[in-house]
């Protein structure tokens, strides 16, 4: 570090892999100006987005709908609107106004498995209850609503009368039942049932009330339901196609290709003519909305050309039963376009060239001056979107490694991981790969989250103090060095050197954070060696326990109980681990893996006793969690906050009802939590 | 004649065979499989994978047999004309690869023919013409095709499009012409796309090809035979054109063996930095989701052309000198 004012810059230019960012970067230095100028608070807005209309009162009267739907109907190929949409549509009062009907969205994507960009944005199995523009409070979205009996041992899920799949079909209580009995409860579909259905471990049922009721019970009291279907979860509809998750499934569709209703031999035709392994895969690839058009869906658009060709197309679906204030069927942009495009660099290109319409996946935030800078050229605007979650980049310290019994001692002091927190300069960090827009941080999410334990926590064990780490470190037996000055081993088998994993080609440059933590962390004695690696190989690692530290982010952690994988070791397939050893004795009760220590143990009870406690007390459990999390630090937070996981949205400037600012996070599946179906061209 | 053929055809089934084996060793090399990295990208994503489910996957996808029973059951698919099932993309490998194999080469070729257009003429003429302006500027524009790396001359003819020409950035089609059936004007806007990736392709080949033929004129250049011809009275062009132009092109035939398979593979990182819809990024794509039948079967293409290419530069090279033909017989 010579002059402290340039070295981040220099700093950007040497971590740049791609040649392309090294053209960026010459744009970069020169727009760099333009981003001081502009600043970081002209970028990010206030949290805005549409409201779901839930007073009767307020619908409205009659419905309208898009031209080329009116025509089908006068020529007699479609049923009137009032009878597609039904009885209890679903009302979205759009966030600036009323939108006119047309145009088509054009985006990117990079291949079959990145379905999330049609699906956060468009289609898919939707919701059934969702969150609020503030990813707060759970509304109701494609049920009626949601209604507790018996202490929270059940649920009554009031579904909307008249409501139809895209193909025409009424969506009732039966799709549920098809969904449990014969997905959810085959065993060659789904081998293990779902967390996600179970409380305390205890698996639930769902019955059918009624046509239009479905009732969801459990064993014990589950206060967490709303939120698990409103979340990112087995129940939060996303993982249909590829698990056979989602709650429910257009049974009238799905029969002919499930050995319940057509006959073995006429199946095994079935699965040959279509060239399938198994009736297994032909079914979970015809339950595919991205794959399969045939497959009727709810949500505003639907699939036309499919996911594995050239151009995605998704198309209005003319059922939809989004409907605005004034009752005009949602969505009101035509369709959806989405070209693929090979690499990622190439999205960002065209991005910056003004081909996309909106795009917000895989925009990168190192190219932030750049478009800026091709703004007017390329007629859209940029918006930050910050997470909510405390890591953009966390550190993993694995509690479970045990092939080193040295390292597997610090890992296991509080105060080792606490002096490694300590010798993180994160504004560097920050300056350097986050251009400033992010915040250093502990692993707490933002300070209006519910469940953040207190301002306090913020910065404990989050800031830069060489000194203090290095104290801390001599005190617990590390105070021997090497000529070098670096620590040295306890056993006196040399220098102290620890390992850290990354993933390259991420949303986040975790293998160059590594490396600049690596130059810091030299300061307090200590010798890091990054590695990247492939993810296949990661996983691996972390699942045979051969993982050190590890680095990721913690999206998602914001909602505390949908998603807590980054909170505590809760996933053995996971590219950073926590121990997987505590995850297996967490899904165990405790018979299989090792017992965590006491701390940790009390971090998992809090966690699972939320499940079964009403909303107040949970909030209470949920601070209580992050409180542990940040004075243990079993995760180091670097940098927070942030818009570097799909926070930076590049927008053409003619189109309407776009918020300044939008909650993050894949619970919110941002940006269908601003409701894509609202968006429109001003002309 | 005959004999020496078809000896060279056996041979080459041989060959394939073993490239057959080879390659779906290679597939197998890294670690994990399918089910590994398809745990990856759902556990990035959040989603939990169970032990069971995983093996579940692997006893659909039949992962977990052994390997030569996995090996022998894909033989016998491709026994059958099916090339199997692509795990990534949910399609089969004949579709998948199909329709970017037909751009592929249209890309490739034209690359070729570009190359070959620029590099005769420019290496003759500067074994001809040695150490002269023309020369030196052929040597010194080669020398620079050679030391580029096309992926980067690839960026930054994408970046100066984009900036100076407002071009649209990557791909061989325009959005709207994308799906569009074949037509006309589909067919005209893909011949648009076209001179870009050529060139970027073609020129480090074009630089290597002219030293090669330059290297190699110049010493037949020297021999007797020339200056036989020539103190005959024979024209120039015809003493150039006749024999040692003939003899220098040996080199060219011989590496038609790898120009096949170049034609598919070679375009990899170009094709990826300029978001052309052809075979190599898929070959790429499929490596790193380890999608075995599609990357097996593309590796098998790439071997089997490779197999081709080398018959036919046999062929050709017994045709195009005789002594090869006279050790033979």
């Amino acid at each position: 570090m010579t002059e402290p004012g340039r070295t981040p810059w220099i700093r950007t230019l040497r971590s740049r892999l791609t040649a392309v960012l090294v053209v960026g970067a010459l744009g970069a230095v020169v727009a760099a100006g333009a981003l001081a100028q502009s600043g970081k608070s002209s970028l990010i807005g206030k949290l805005e987005g549409p409201e779901v209309v839930t007073d009767p009162a307020k619908f409205p009267r009659s419905l309208k709908e898009a031209p080329q739907l009116a025509a089908l109907v006068k020529a007699g190929k479609l049923p009137p609107v009032a009878e597609r949409v039904g009885q209890d549509p679903l009302v979205i009062k759009p966030l600036h106004e009323i939108g006119k009907y047309g145009g088509a969205w054009r985006g990117g994507f990079t291949g079959p498995a990145d379905f999330w960009n049609g699906y956060r944005c468009c289609s898919g199995p939707d919701h059934l209850m969702f969150w609020d523009y503030t990813g707060d409070k759970v509304m109701p979205n494609l049920a009626r609503g949601l209604e507790m009996q018996d202490g929270g041992r059940a649920w009554l899920l009031h579904l909307r009368r008249g409501m139809k799949w895209s193909d025409g079909k009424p969506f009732t209580a039966d799709d549920f039942v098809f969904w449990f009995e014969d997905i959810y409860r085959n065993k060659d579909l789904i081998p293990t049932p779902s967390a996600a259905m179970a409380i305390n471990g205890k698996q639930g049922v769902i019955e059918k009330v009624d046509t239009h009721t479905v009732r969801f019970k459990f064993p014990e009291p589950y206060f967490m339901l709303p939120d698990v279907l409103a979340g990112s979860t087995d129940l939060g509809g996303q993982w249909s196609a590829y698990r056979g998750m989602g709650g429910f499934a257009p049974a009238h569709y799905l029969k002919q290709f499930h050995p319940k209703y057509v006959g073995e031999a006429e199946l095994d035709r079935k699965v040959k003519e279509a060239k399938f392994d198994s009736w297994v895969r032909m079914f979970l690839a015809k339950n595919d909305w991205a794959l399969n058009p045939d497959l009727p869906v709810l949500s505003p658009w639907k699939t036309a050309t499919a996911i594995n060709t050239a151009t995605w197309t998704l198309e209005r679906n003319p059922y939809s039963v989004f409907v605005d204030t004034e009752g005009n069927q949602l969505p009101y942009i035509d369709r959806v376009v989405l070209t693929l495009a090979e690499n990622l660099e190439v999205v960002n290109l065209r991005a910056i060239a003004g081909e996309y319409d909106f795009q917000q996946r895989h925009i990168d935030l190192g190219k932030l001056p750049v478009f800026i800078e091709n703004q007017v050229k390329g007629g859209y605007k940029v918006y930050l979107d910050p997470g909510d979650y405390g890591g953009d980049m966390i550190i993993k310290f694995n509690l479970n490694y045990d092939a080193d019994p040295e390292i597997a001692k610090w890992f296991n002091t509080a105060d080792f991981r606490r002096a490694l927190a300590l010798g993180i300069d994160r504004d560097q960090i920050n300056e350097t790969f986050w251009l400033g827009t992010g915040t250093p941080s502990s692993v707490v999410p933002a300070d209006n989250n519910k469940y953040n334990p207190g301002p306090q926590y913020r910065k404990m064990w989050a800031t830069l103090d060489v000194k203090k780490a290095n104290e801390m470190l001599d005190k617990i037996g590390l105070s021997k060095k090497d000529a070098q000055g670096y620590r040295l081993r306890s056993d006196g088998k040399g220098r102290l050197r620890i390992e850290i994993m990354t993933l390259g080609g991420q949303f986040v440059q975790f293998t160059q954070i590594a490396e600049m933590i690596r130059e810091q962390w030299k300061k307090i004695g200590l010798d890091l060696v990054v590695q990247e690696v492939e993810r296949s190989l990661a996983l691996k690692r972390t699942a045979a326990n051969e993982q050190q530290l590890g680095a990721w982010n913690n999206d998602g952690s914001e909602h505390l109980f949908t998603f807590p994988l980054h909170v505590f070791p809760f996933e053995l397939a996971a590219v950073a681990t926590s121990g997987p050893l505590y995850v297996k004795w967490f899904h165990s009760a405790g018979t299989q893996g090792k017992e965590p220590e006491p701390r940790m143990r009390e971090l998992m009870e809090k966690w699972k006793k939320a499940f079964g406690v009403p909303e107040k007390e949970r909030i209470q459990l949920g601070k209580e969690v992050w409180k542990i999390a940040a004075e243990e630090v079993y995760i180091i937070g670097v940098i927070g906050m942030g818009p570097a996981s799909m926070g930076v949205r590049v927008v053409k400037t003619n189109m309407g009802n776009i918020p300044s600012r939008q909650y993050n996070s894949p619970d919110g599946k941002t940006p269908g939590i601003s409701r894509p179906a609202t968006f429109f061209y001003k002309k | 004649m005959l004999a020496y053929i078809g000896r060279r055809a056996v041979l080459a089934i041989f060959t394939v065979w073993a490239i057959s084996v080879l390659s779906f060793v290679i597939i197998q090399l890294p670690p994990g499989d399918y089910v590994t990295s398809y745990i990856a990208q759902m556990a990035s994503m959040g989603s939990v994978v169970t032990d069971e489910e995983a093996q579940n996957l692997r006893i659909q996808y039949g992962l977990g047999q052994p390997i030569y029973v996995q090996y022998l059951k894909w033989m016998r698919l491709i026994a059958q004309g099916n090339f199997g099932m692509s795990m990534e993309w949910r399609r089969p490998v004949t579709e998948v690869i199909g329709e970017r194999l037909w751009l592929t080469v249209v890309v490739s070729v034209a690359a070729l023919i570009l190359t070959w257009v620029l590099a005769l003429p420019i290496g003759i003429y500067s074994a001809v013409r040695q150490y002269s302006m023309g020369d030196y500027l052929a040597t010194f524009v080669g020398f620079i095709g050679l030391a580029v790396p096309n992926f980067l001359l690839a960026l930054v003819l994408l970046y100066l499009g984009f900036v100076l020409f407002n071009a649209h950035i990557g791909g061989l089609f325009s959005p709207e012409f994308n799906d569009a059936p074949w037509s006309w004007a589909r067919s005209w806007d893909l011949l648009k796309h076209l001179p870009i990736p050529a060139l970027i392709l073609g020129l480090a080949g074009t630089a290597q090809q002219i030293r090669i033929m330059r290297a190699n004129l110049l010493d037949e250049l020297r021999k007797p035979y020339v200056v036989t011809a020539r103190s005959k009275g024979l024209p120039e062009l015809r003493v150039i054109t006749k024999y040692p132009v003939r003899v220098a092109l040996n080199p060219f035939a011989s590496t038609i063996g790898y120009t096949l398979p170049y034609i598919v593979s070679g375009s990899i990182i170009v094709s990826l930095v300029l978001g052309l819809p052809t075979v190599g990024p898929l070959l790429l794509k499929a490596l790193i989701a380890q999608d075995m039948f599609l990357a097996g079967t593309i590796v098998l293409l790439l071997g089997v052309m490779t197999v081709i290419g080398t018959l036919v530069s046999d062929i050709l090279l017994v045709w195009i000198d005789p002594r090869i033909r006279l050790e033979e017989t």
